[in-house]
């Protein structure tokens, strides 16, 4: 009886926010796919006509995009996750009483809009900065030129989203029972053992949850590549930016949506299969 | 026990630089690391006293106060700055307490469909924002829907809900039952209970969700530029300036942002220690909840 | 509490089957709604006559104009307000004709201009709106200074010969920006392609004015261009962003590339140059050998202008020479307003003797008015265009 009470309470709770998020969330993507089979009549409407045509269209004439950005992702989530993980295990373990301190920092990017700060590195990265200058003296950028490269804009991907790899790495290592670390210690093992015996695999909740934070939205950047790039280095964000709010070729845009969902859906679901899903959908204590 | 394993220090070999590299090679990174974050941030300080020649703030040419001083000088900027600021607090309003709502059903009670639901909350938050601004772009395209300021607080709430749910949610688990139970026992209604245990003791937690929506909405770009018609927000204003030079005025307006959340952080987590020493429960340490018997089993 | 493992599995699979069956009735439902972009707009069809201006009485009340960036100076919105009485906002929010008709559009098609009794876009532009039926004509009685003294040269332009919907708010050209001491034997569009100034050169993000300057370098009469002229010119322009010679297509931003040492010469216009010739003397505006590219932006009113009436008071006010003199000044773009060189001769003389500013005949004589792809081809053209932008 209370049961019942109870769980029409706990209905009514979740309604809202449930309703909200189906109704502008779920929806929305059911009319992704029904724009993406429109077909643009002379650019004054839109009527739908099953036009699978979108679809090959967008792939073919776009696929160079597409790669271009899952290489772009990848490689700086690789790098984010060379960078994150020292960090992270510094403020877990070896920073003490200035942990608070260096986790705020860590944040402390967030608080500037994204914007501006993709904007302060045009202006660290502009030909004649100091920072080009090293670089080009240490030859890791020979011709003086680093703006409207690939490698700035994934190095600007790098800078936007390393928070995001930081976080959950520095929550799963915080969790580490230390009893654990120091069993090992007991039974003789040096301090690398340890790690890749102990440390690492405990942490690899972390690690899934932040290279998926980082690889996903990076995937569908367009910031950094229109600040930062040329049209070398435009990635799929720019395309479907350029589609819907230029050109107005709103089927082609959405079918070029649609498959960039669908493909990281896929990478996503692979992803988790082998390496486990509690990571994502944690129930106590999300690592987050 | 007498023979310890330390070394006293009087006899170890004093370190050499290289082994104090290796032991602090770690920490040393993660310093780095973090410079490596803060130096954007340094040069949007840097700047905002830039006094550049031309439209174009990019080259350092002497230093002005002038930009401070004339901060909310520019009527655009000034629009769009309140227009996100208005956009901001009723996105926090709402996605507060429709994902305060959620977190409290799926936390305390278990019901058919908790997967789903918990499901349909991660879902947006591992979509790349592309993806949510065109779909929701095209839903109001086909639905005819004109763009504007009412189609930007649904977009926005739509992405903050479940942030504020994953917060509030960690705050939840580690809160203690029995108080609330005690208060039961001691007479107490469930809307009183809510309202003078429940309530007071999650709002660090409320607060921390809060802060989290408005800082995303704020910030928020990508969904921001499709869904907005002509409205212009901050950070549209700022990409449509970047062509034709941004002013100076807008790097003031970020530090003072910056300051801002910074001082907001500091607050809440002054509230979320103050709090926990109220429920003496902290959720840092390992221990397990220990399920206490219910007290009315005494009979 | 006694449920027993059968019954979680046969309601895991009544879950399954409850919610295909209601996501393919949300779809039935769904499949229903429609309307917005997917059908034709109401007032689609006519040749936008019809739409025209209803002036009444003396201007007044309140006015929202939104015109390009830097396009105006201080004080004559000021002035204007003074003299008339009606109070104007005026917006900078027009940054691409493309992106601003996007935007706007959804609202223009019902009728709404989204509260702007104003706005200022390129020829073409204005071309297409009027053909869609969001301008009005304009009441002829109440512009006679825009009658009077619109300069002969823009009389009669193909986009809108009668002047009923478009009058020019200032016309400029399309060239070549260098920088004379690190490119000085650049004198034409197709000196950009050389590669020993690879990675130096920055083009217009514009399909109107880079690919015509591209096509007339290569020989072609771009007011008769053909698709296929328009196509081989973008392939052209496809080579040589893969190859890196073209650093960026850009906006109004190669300025700042050009001022940085980025880049040593962009396709740019007439009016920044002169600015920033202010800031670095080594940076000038060269006519290419095949002669430039002419365009104005125009002032139109949209249907569902809110107050008309100030709208045509603003554009008889910056018609008169006096005032197009002060705007002229800081603008330094090319004025259409036939007078207003003789009264800056009097007041700022090197402005008046400029002449980008005021380009004598002779000066322009290779130069060809901004070309339009013919509406049939203008997707396709469109679309490769934009496939090199976007790499």
């Amino acid at each position: 009886m209370g049961t019942l009470r109870r769980r029409a309470g706990a209905y009514g709770l979740l309604a809202p926010g449930t309703i909200w998020l189906v109704l502008f969330f779920l929806i929305p993507l059911y009319f992704l796919g029904r724009l993406s089979l429109n077909v643009n009549v002379g650019g004054v409407y839109y009527p739908f006509d099953w036009h699978w045509k979108n679809y090959s269209d967008a792939l073919s004439l776009y696929d160079t995009q597409f790669i271009r950005s899952f290489v772009y992702s990848l490689v700086a989530t690789l790098i984010c996750l060379v960078l994150a993980y020292p960090l992270a295990y510094a403020i877990a373990f070896k920073a003490g009483k200035w942990r608070h301190a260096m986790l705020l920092a860590v944040v402390a990017p967030f608080f500037t809009t994204y914007l501006i700060r993709t904007i302060s590195w045009v202006t660290i990265l502009s030909d004649e900065s100091p920072v080009v200058e090293v670089l080009q003296f240490l030859h890791i950028a020979p011709s003086g030129q680093v703006l409207a490269t690939p490698a700035a804009v994934v190095s600007g991907l790098v800078y936007n989203y390393l928070p995001f790899m930081v976080l959950p790495i520095y929550a799963s290592l915080e969790r580490l029972d230390t009893r654990l670390l120091e069993a090992a210690k007991d039974l003789y093992a040096d301090t690398k053992t340890t790690f890749l015996k102990v440390t690492l695999p405990l942490s690899a909740p972390g690690v899934v949850a932040g290279t998926l934070l980082t690889f996903i939205p990076a995937t569908g950047d367009y910031v950094n590549a229109e600040f930062l790039g040329s049209s070398n280095s435009q990635m799929i964000g720019n395309v479907i930016q350029s589609l819907y709010l230029k050109q107005q070729e709103y089927p082609a845009a959405a079918a070029l949506s649609f498959v960039l969902m669908a493909i990281i859906l896929i990478i996503v679901l692979i992803y988790i299969r082998f390496a486990g899903s509690e990571a994502l959908m944690g129930e106590e204590g999300a690592a987050i | 026990m007498s023979a310890t394993p330390m070394a006293s220090t009087a006899k170890a070999p004093r370190m050499g630089f290289g082994k104090w590299l290796r032991e602090h090679a770690v920490l040393i990174i993660g310093l780095l690391v973090i410079a490596y974050m803060l130096i954007p941030i340094a040069v949007i300080f840097v700047f905002s006293f830039n006094n550049p020649a031309g439209r174009y703030n990019f080259t350092w040419v002497g230093f002005t106060l002038d930009h401070w001083k004339n901060v909310f000088g520019i009527p655009e900027l000034n629009e769009a700055l309140w227009t996100s600021i208005k956009l901001a607090l009723l996105t926090t309003l709402f996605s507060t307490v429709i994902g305060t709502m959620m977190a409290l059903a799926l936390v305390r009670h278990q019901f058919f469909g908790r997967r789903a639901a918990n499901f349909l909350i991660v879902i947006p938050m591992a979509t790349p924002e592309i993806v949510m601004g065109s779909s929701l772009l095209s839903f109001f395209l086909i639905l005819g829907t004109p763009l504007g300021f009412r189609t930007l607080l649904i977009a926005h709430v739509m992405f903050c809900i479940s942030f504020v749910v994953v917060v509030v949610r960690s705050r939840l688990i580690g809160f203690d039952r029995r108080l609330e139970e005690a208060a039961k026992d001691l007479g107490a209604t469930p809307f009183e209970t809510f309202r003078l245990i429940t309530l007071p003791l999650i709002l660090p937690g409320v607060f921390g969700g809060a802060l989290l929506a408005f800082a995303l909405s704020i910030d928020d770009f990508v969904i921001s530029n499709f869904n907005a018609g002509t409205t212009v927000t901050f950070p549209i204003y700022i990409f449509g300036a970047f062509q034709r030079g941004v002013p100076v005025e807008v790097n003031c307006i970020a530090m003072i942002l910056f300051g801002i959340t910074v001082l907001a952080m500091g607050f809440t987590t002054w509230q979320q220690r103050r709090a926990e020493k109220m429920a003496s429960i902290r959720p840092e340490q390992e221990e397990e909840v220990v399920p206490l018997p219910p007290v009315s089993a005494a009979t | 509490m006694g449920k027993t493992r059968m019954s979680r599995k046969r309601r895991r699979a009544l879950t399954r089957v409850a919610l295909a069956f209601m996501a393919l009735a949300a779809t039935i439902v769904l499949a229903a709604c429609g309307g917005g972009i997917e059908e034709l707009p109401e007032n689609y069809g006519g040749s936008g006559g019809g739409n025209e201006v209803k002036v009444e009485g003396k201007p007044s009340g309140e006015m929202t104009i939104s015109n390009w960036p830097l396009y105006i100076d201080k004080k004559t919105v000021g002035d204007f307000e003074k003299e008339t009485g009606v109070s104007v906002k005026y917006v900078e929010d027009v940054n691409s004709n493309e992106e601003f008709f996007a935007k706007l559009r959804p609202e223009l098609a019902e009728g709404n201009s989204g509260g702007r009794s104003l706005f200022v876009v390129t020829d073409w532009m204005a071309k297409k709106m009027h053909e869609l039926g969001y301008l009005q004509e304009f009441e002829p009685a109440a512009i006679p200074n825009f009658e009077k003294n619109l300069a002969d040269n823009l009389r009669g332009a193909s986009y809108d010969p009668g002047r009923q919907f478009a009058a020019p708010w200032q016309s400029g050209m399309t060239g070549v920006i260098v920088n004379k001491e690190k490119a000085p034997d650049i004198h034409s569009v197709c000196d950009l392609f050389d590669p020993k100034y690879k990675g130096k050169v920055d083009m217009l993000n514009e399909l109107r004015d880079t690919v015509p300057l591209v096509m007339k370098c290569e020989g072609v009469d771009v007011e008769h261009a053909t698709e296929a002229d328009w196509l081989k010119a973008i392939e052209k322009l496809k080579g040589a962003a893969e190859s890196g010679q073209i650093r960026r297509f850009t906006g109004n931003d190669y300025s700042t590339d050009l001022t940085n040492g980025n880049v040593v010469a962009a396709i740019g216009w007439s009016g920044d140059a002169v600015q920033l010739q202010a800031d670095n003397p080594n940076i000038e505006w060269r006519m290419p050998e095949e002669g430039c590219i002419l365009w104005s932006d125009n002032m139109v009113i949209p249907v569902g202008s809110p107050n008309p009436t100030a709208a045509e008071a603003w554009i008889n006010y910056v018609y008169d020479p006096v005032h197009q003199a002060q705007i002229e000044a800081y603008v330094n773009y090319v004025s259409p307003v036939e007078g207003t060189k003789e009264v800056l001769l009097k007041e700022e003389p090197e402005i008046a003797n400029n002449k980008l500013i005021f380009p004598p005949a002779s000066f322009t004589k290779k130069c060809s008015i901004q070309p339009s792809p013919d509406p049939k081809e203008e997707q396709t053209i469109n679309k490769a265009f934009n496939a090199v932008l976007n790499g």
